[in-house]
């Protein structure tokens, strides 16, 4: 056990063990132990074999970066286990290893690595094309990372939007320091910490530095500021759009939060960067802040015997860490005073000796530290639009030229004492909460329902932050031999140099062609040195070779927390829990859910052809229209006429575009002297709305028109068939009489006791129909009054199958269907209702220009085996060839006529009443129909809707 | 006949949660009348409420929904009486919407909260005070909404399509559930 006794700084609670299993066999740790500081406490030193090679791997980092530290847990794969605190019952595993951690099969590609180089699979496996699947199957087998059941039930994920003034990302000193004081100066603050807690580098730090922090986070938590701990601001957008992923929900597994920031502070600090030398992936060699984290927040010891390469504080104050808790320095290596380290000797799974420098001697050790330095994590200033520049004297990159609503603090901004860095913090605070109320006054003073903004927008505060130091660093990041570069993908420096030969030598396309920053650490500690080996091979520096840009997400976001909770809007009528109780099979048409039919829709037509039947239509979309121009707006929406319509009566239109497409159509009716009722498709509901509503606004603006969408106002019922006006005559106080009421009139009354009913005598079906408009809070009573009303005149309810079978027996087209989006109105066989002699209308040029073209024609058609019935959309060729000539557009088999009906799309030549036409079927087979006369297979005189 | 009561669109029924945080009340069977009034009219000046605006005028509450667009909610009687007392010259138009509209309410300190994890709008006391009025997608259906504080606490008005009402309401219950909710249709 690697167990140290309690230090001060701990963050885990050693009366609350933890018990799991790691590798199959049984583990413990504490709550507050992140899996891998549970997995080293328990003397464990390997955590997972690299992606390519299979090499054994040990902590890197320690925390959420560690690309050696990926677990199974359970059935989660990818999981980090530096950063995911471990809990009681946990299966942890080892990723991607045959048979086991220790002995895996698949470290023999090591002894064929030096064929592995780079654009080895590009280059090997494109020829011959071939074999590719063959390939593909052997390939995967190597592919790296854990397993997933797609059994797995999916858990609930979330979002949420917030407004805050000022985010800031980054909870250690500088993003707390600027929390409280943007807090103070009245800022609405969120504060995102990637960490499970506040403090950054001071948690690991001395006795003094988390007496700082707890001071800082008692100052943020008096002012008032939101702390998001375990959640990462993962990318920034235009005017401040910030994605932030928020793994501490107390609900949601993941919740995805879009914050809309007016200023946003940049405090992410910076991350330890690894050293480029031989055997630096070997299981003992890890980076200072990962020794300090273990020790100090886990009281974990990290090994027995050290050598410790330091260029900066805090390698020496690893040393004094290490010393401090019995681990023995065996040497320091001071790289400010010429020391360096060459290399690493041992077995695949420990270092055994370290070879130093100056005097190349071996130094015996199980531990090899190394602090060479900081990588600027700058992915929210590349977000911004910033493109950091690169310091040789301070060794890293820093900011250099951000948008006002993005303000940097914190060791990303420069160096100082923490006091000078605490200082800058709370004025980059103050500025960000000053430039935010400027903003908010902005917004106030724009929203209509906003608060008042008082007195003029105040200035944009200048910033007069006094600029933090750039303390001097040694550049270190290759030593004489080569080593690992990307540890995620197995890319060693002598691999970048040799793509740098083959060519490959921008540093974009070096990224690419090698894969190196690609891994799931995305660049986080690879960049600055992938860039750097680069430039030593191409003889230039860092600054002119330039680094890649870091684009979202800064840090991985799980496809559930994307999704987020699943909103998929359903639309029912008031008479759904009657349809629901009643056997209907449902259908999806667009939102609403519907009733296809009741068990039978052969029998549901039957019976309307016969007796009578209701259906309930209350998706058919329906505007309110009102106002002395409504007329002037129907003549120009439509192609027909209306100035001469009736109070009280009905008329059919048809809605084209400007390029004389049919878009919608339906009817209308004047219900008084200035309003009217418009119908329209249930689908093109809302469209037409926008359609009325961009003539009248944009066009124009001097008619007296006021349009509101009524479609759920109103239940819809179609009664159909011959004793349809029998059964309403039951429920109504309307005068039905058929030379009172006639066909394509509208009457309004009570039905079956609900008053200010809409009742049409139209239909779709063929039928004598009454379509009714009942206030939708009463639907349901009307409706079941209807089925109780018609008992003994044989009512059935009736689904939409056996309405479309009925429409077609009637040869009606569905916009849509029988349509398309580039079916004109004379294809529909409607020039009637084309009125050329209007002055104007929406399509009207181009209607008078396809008029006389040779359009496709919308034609009836009977098959000849009537028990044939074409799918719909099966192509019309000519006879004896895979010449398309049309399709079918609706085809049914109608049980009023025992016969295979439908409507399809035919050329001019091939409209004739009479013309055989030749259908290809899915199977390939072939079979014909006839055009018929009429557009209606039944009742084509209309004798039976007129009764 | 008896009268008729106007049937809610949300038909399921929820478990009691009596003194939780939050309160998501079906209110849909009070009066919702839309009057659209054009510039310089009567009506317009006897609304006296701006877009975005609301006020109450005794038990009825007008709404400025959108530019020139009100919707006055309330008791049936006296949401009627109201719209009958508003001058009717120039372009002037009444739509009754009791039926085509579910009306919520969700009430509750973290009622913004809720809100946040559905509408993407900015809930903070000065950009949607009390009062305020704004149309916004919630849980992905089209919405208006009305602050409308009940004695100092945060209190709500969601107004959907009916066809969407059983949708919303449970959306809004889901919302909720991480607080604590309690529903009454």
């Amino acid at each position: 056990m690697n167990r140290l006794p309690k230090q001060s700084g701990e963050v885990i609670d050693r009366s609350q063990p933890v018990s799991f299993t790691w590798n199959g066999k049984p583990a413990t740790g504490y709550q507050g132990d992140t899996i891998a500081s549970a997995i080293a406490a328990s003397g464990n030193t390997i955590f997972s074999r690299s992606m390519k090679y299979h090499r054994p791997r040990g902590l890197l980092t320690a925390d959420y970066w560690d690309p050696n530290a990926f677990v199974q847990v359970g059935d989660e794969p990818n999981v980090r286990s530096g950063h995911r605190l471990v809990d009681d019952g946990m299966v942890v595993d080892p990723q991607n290893v045959w048979p086991s951690l220790d002995y895996d099969a698949k470290a023999a590609n090591q002894l064929v690595g030096r064929f592995l180089s780079p654009g080895f699979y590009y280059k090997t496996f494109i020829h011959p094309q071939k074999l590719w699947p063959a390939y593909e199957k052997v390939l995967s087998k190597f592919a790296p990372g854990g397993t997933v059941d797609p059994e797995t039930p999916h858990g609930y994920y979330d979002k949420r939007y917030t407004h805050p003034d000022v985010v800031v990302a980054g909870g250690g000193p500088a993003g707390m320091a600027a929390a409280a004081a943007a807090a103070e100066a009245g800022a609405r603050v969120l504060l995102v910490e990637h960490g499970h807690h506040l403090g950054g580098h001071l948690l690991w730090g001395s006795d003094e530095d988390r007496a700082l922090a707890a001071g800082l986070e008692v100052a943020v938590r008096a002012a008032g500021v939101e702390v998001l701990t375990n959640s990462t601001v993962t990318g920034r957008y235009e005017d401040n759009w910030l994605g932030i992923l928020q793994r501490s929900h107390p609900v949601a597994v993941e919740r995805l939060i879009k914050a809309r920031a007016k200023t946003l502070i940049v405090a992410a600090g910076l991350i330890e960067r690894p050293y480029v030398f031989y055997g630096n992936d070997r299981p003992g060699v890890m980076l200072s802040g990962a020794a300090r984290r273990l020790i100090n927040m886990y009281g974990v010891k990290p090994g027995n015997r050290a050598v410790v390469f330091t260029a900066n504080d805090e390698g020496d104050a690893t040393v004094a860490d290490l010393e401090r808790v019995g681990v023995e320095i065996a040497e320091v290596v001071d790289a400010r005073t010429g020391g360096t380290i060459h290399s690493t000797k041992g077995s695949q799974k420990k270092i055994e000796q370290v070879k130093v420098g100056p005097g190349d001697s071996y130094v015996d050790a199980d531990l090899c530290i190394t602090a060479v330095g900081w990588t600027a994590p700058t992915s929210l200033l590349n977000m911004s639009g910033d493109r950091p520049v690169y310091d040789p004297a301070a060794a890293r990159f820093f900011p250099n030229n951000t948008p006002d609503n993005v303000l940097v603090t914190g060791g990303l901004a420069g160096d100082g004492s923490l006091d000078q860095l605490v200082e800058h913090a709370r004025s980059t605070g103050t500025l960000a909460a000053g430039r935010a109320a400027a903003v908010r006054h902005r917004l106030q003073a724009l929203t209509a329902r906003s608060v008042d903004a008082t007195g003029d927008e105040p200035a944009m505060p200048v910033d007069d932050r006094t600029p933090l130091r750039r303390d001097p660093h040694p550049e270190l990041y290759r030593s004489t031999t080569h080593g690992i570069v990307d540890y995620s993908e197995d890319v060693a420096s002598k691999d970048l140099v040799s793509a740098t030969k083959e060519g490959y030598d921008s540093v974009e396309l070096l990224k690419r062609y090698t894969t190196a920053t690609m891994g799931p650490a995305q660049g986080k500690l690879e960049t600055v040195n992938t860039v750097a080996v680069l430039a030593e091979a191409r003889g230039e520096t860092i600054a002119e070779v330039g680094t890649t840009i870091w684009r979202p997400p800064y840090a991985p976001i799980s496809l559930g927390a994307l999704g987020g909770r699943i909103f998929e809007p359903e639309r029912v009528s008031s008479i759904q829990p009657w349809h629901t109780a009643n056997g209907m099979t449902p259908i999806l048409a667009g939102q609403w859910i519907r009733p296809e039919h009741y068990g039978d829709p052969a029998a549901e037509v039957r019976n309307v052809r016969a007796n009578v039947g209701i259906i309930d239509v209350t998706p058919l979309g329906k505007l309110d229209l009102q106002g002395a121009d409504v007329p002037k707006l129907l003549n120009l929406l439509y192609t027909n006429k209306w100035s001469k319509l009736p109070v009280n009566g009905v008329r059919y239109g048809m809605m084209c575009a400007e390029d004389g497409v049919v878009m919608d159509d339906g009817v209308t009716g004047r219900l008084g002297e200035d309003h009217y009722l418009m119908t329209t498709t249930s689908s093109g509901a809302g469209t037409v709305w926008e359609w009325c509503e961009n003539w009248l606004q944009t066009e124009h603006p001097d008619w007296d028109v006021h349009v509101t969408p009524v479609t759920t106002a109103y239940t819809s019922i179609n009664v159909a068939g011959p004793k349809s006006r029998e059964l309403l005559a039951k429920l109504t106080d309307v005068d039905l009489h058929p030379e009172i009421f006639e066909y394509m009139q509208l009457r309004t009354g009570s039905v079956a006791g609900v008053d200010n009913c809409v009742m049409w005598r139209i239909g779709f079906t063929g039928e004598l129909s009454f379509e009714l408009h009942v206030p939708a809070g009463h639907g349901l009573h009307v409706w079941e009054a209807l089925l109780e009303a018609g008992a003994e005149l044989g009512i059935q309810p009736f689904g939409l199958e056996a309405q479309r079978i009925m429409r077609l027996e009637k040869g009606h087209f569905i916009v849509g269907q029988d349509t398309d989006g580039l079916t004109k109105a004379p294809t529909t066989g409607m020039n009637a209702l084309i009125k050329m002699d209007k002055d104007d209308f929406v399509g009207k040029p181009e209607l008078g220009w396809s008029m006389e073209q040779d359009l496709p024609v919308l034609v009836s058609v009977q098959m000849t085996d009537p028990s044939i019935v074409p799918p719909e959309a099966s192509q019309i060729v000519r006879p004896g060839t895979n010449e398309i000539l049309g399709r079918i557009t609706s085809s049914r088999y109608s049980p009023t006529l025992e016969k295979s009906i439908g409507l399809a799309q035919v050329p001019p030549s091939h409209a004739s009443s009479g013309t055989e036409l030749t259908i290809v079927l899915t199977s390939g087979d072939r079979t014909t129909a006839t055009v018929i006369e009429h557009h209606a297979h039944f009742d084509p005189e209309g004798a039976r809707l007129r009764a | 006949m008896p009268e008729l009561n106007l049937a809610s669109p949300v038909t399921s029924t929820y478990a009691p949660n009596e003194g939780a945080p939050l309160s998501l009340t079906d209110q849909t069977d009070q009066a919702k009348v839309v009057v659209r009034a054009a510039s310089g009219t009567a009506a317009r000046k006897a609304l006296a409420v701006s877009y975005g605006r609301s006020r109450s005028d005794g038990e009825v509450l007008i709404t400025g929904s959108r530019p020139d667009e009100w919707m006055l909610l309330g008791p049936h009687a006296a949401v009627k009486s109201a719209v009958d007392g508003l001058p009717t010259e120039g372009h002037v138009s009444v739509v009754d919407w009791t039926h085509g509209r579910a009306l919520f309410r969700l009430t509750g300190d973290v009622a913004a909260s809720a809100l946040e994890k559905v509408c993407g709008l900015d809930w903070s006391d000065d950009m949607t005070p009390d009062g305020s009025v704004v149309s916004a997608s919630v849980a992905v259906v089209s919405c208006d909404l009305v602050r409308n504080d009940v004695d100092g606490t945060p209190s709500y008005l969601v107004l959907c399509d009916r066809s969407f009402g059983q949708y919303l309401f449970d959306a809004l219950i889901d919302a909720c559930n991480e607080f604590g909710v309690h529903a009454t249709t």
